[in-house]
C-alpha cells in the first residue's frame, strides 16, 4: 500500500465530520466553518462546514492519512466531487438523531455510488446516545435489501478512540480488498 | 435569513450597480453559508443560484488561507479566465457579493463598482 492515504469523510449534515477529523488529527486542522443562517436545517450547532474540512493522521505502524471532510448540505455537492479525487477509502457518518436517517444514508450511497463499487466504505452512524432508533439491525436492513455489504459502527464523532477505530476498518477493508 | 426589505434592498443596490457599471456580466448576493439571496444579469446566461453556494466556498477558502498566512481578514477574492474575470467579496459579517465580467481587461471597473456597491450595501443593510 502506498505511503500517504487519503481518506474522505462525508454524510450528513451536523453528524460530525468536522468534529471526527478535530478529533483525531495531529496536526491543526484546516476548518472553512462558517455561522449557519438556517438554524432549522442544524438544530444543535450554530456553525457549518462550506469548503472542507483537512487533517492528518499517522498511524502505529507509520501510514500516513490525509483525512478531508466535506460538506454535509446537499447544496455543495459540488464539493464532493471535488474532494473524492484521488481518495482510496469513504466514512459516511450519519446523524441517528435525525429526522430521517436512513434516507440520509441512501442519499450518499447514491451520490458516491461509483467510487463506493470501485474502492471501499464504511458507515459511521453517530449521536446514538441522542436517539438509539433506528438501530444497527435497520441499517444492516437497509443495505441487505440493496444488496450492499458495507460495515455500519456505532460511533461518537467527538471520540478519538472511536473514530480511529473507525478508520482502522476501512483500512484493513482496503489492505485485504474488502 | 434576510427580510423580505433587506431582499428588496440588495435588489435595488444590484439594479444600482448595473446602471453605473456597463461591463457587470451578472451579480450575485449569498448569505456566508451558500443561500441564495438576489441576483441580477444582463441576459439571462448563467444560473447564478449554485455560483452563490460557489461564492460561499471560495469566499471561505480566501478566510482559511489569509488566516494561515496572518494576512487579516479576506477582503476580495480574484478570478481572471481566459474568457472573463469574477470578484468574490464580504458584504459586513453575513453575505457574499459575487461579480462577474466577460470582458477580459476589466478588472479595475469590476473591482471598484463591486467595492462600492459593498460599501452601500454595508450602509443600507
Ligand atoms: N451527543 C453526541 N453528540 C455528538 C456525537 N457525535 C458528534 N456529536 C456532536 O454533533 C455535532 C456535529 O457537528 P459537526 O462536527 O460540525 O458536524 P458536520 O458533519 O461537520 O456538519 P456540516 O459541516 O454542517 O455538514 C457537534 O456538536 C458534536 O459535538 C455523538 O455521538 N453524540
Ligand atoms: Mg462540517
Amino acid at each position: 500500500m502506498s505511503n500517504e492515504i487519503k481518506l474522505v469523510f462525508t454524510g450528513s449534515a451536523g453528524a460530525g465530520k468536522t468534529s471526527a477529523i478535530a478529533a483525531i488529527s495531529e496536526i491543526p486542522v484546516i476548518n472553512t466553518d462558517v455561522r449557519a443562517t438556517d438554524l432549522t436545517t442544524l438544530q444543535h450547532k450554530s456553525k457549518t462546514t462550506v469548503a472542507m474540512d483537512y487533517g492528518e493522521l499517522t498511524l502505529d505502524d507509520g501510514q500516513k492519512l490525509r483525512l478531508y471532510g466535506t460538506p454535509g448540505q446537499q447544496r455543495f455537492d459540488y464539493m464532493w466531487r471535488i474532494l473524492i479525487k484521488g481518495a482510496l477509502g469513504l466514512i459516511i457518518l450519519v446523524d441517528n438523531s435525525g429526522t430521517d436517517p436512513i434516507g440520509d444514508l441512501a442519499r450518499y450511497l447514491d451520490n458516491f455510488r461509483g467510487f463506493i463499487n470501485e474502492t471501499s466504505a464504511v458507515i459511521g452512524v453517530t449521536r446514538m446516545d441522542i436517539s438509539a432508533e433506528p438501530n444497527l439491525q435497520c441499517y444492516y436492513d437497509y443495505l441487505g435489501e440493496r444488496s450492499i455489504q458495507l460495515p455500519v459502527f456505532p460511533v461518537d464523532a467527538r471520540s478519538r478512540e472511536s473514530i480511529v477505530m473507525l478508520i482502522q476498518a476501512l483500512i484493513a477493508m482496503l489492505e485485504y480488498g474488502n | 435569513m434576510l427580510s423580505s426589505a433587506q431582499i428588496a434592498q440588495l435588489e435595488l443596490q444590484l439594479n444600482k450597480l448595473f446602471d453605473q457599471c456597463q461591463v457587470v456580466t451578472a451579480a450575485v448576493v449569498a448569505t456566508i453559508d451558500g443561500h441564495f439571496c438576489a441576483q441580477k444579469q444582463r441576459a439571462n446566461t448563467y444560473s447564478l443560484e449554485r455560483l452563490a453556494t460557489m461564492g460561499s466556498t471560495l469566499m471561505s477558502l480566501g478566510d482559511t488561507i489569509t488566516a494561515e498566512l496572518k494576512m487579516g481578514g479576506c477582503d476580495n477574492v480574484i478570478s481572471e479566465n481566459r474568457e472573463g474575470i469574477v470578484v468574490f467579496m464580504h458584504v459586513g459579517r453575513d453575505l457574499v457579493l459575487v461579480t462577474l465580467t466577460t470582458q477580459k481587461n476589466a478588472l479595475g471597473m469590476l473591482l471598484s463598482h463591486t467595492r462600492r456597491c459593498v460599501e452601500e450595501l454595508t450602509k443600507t443593510l
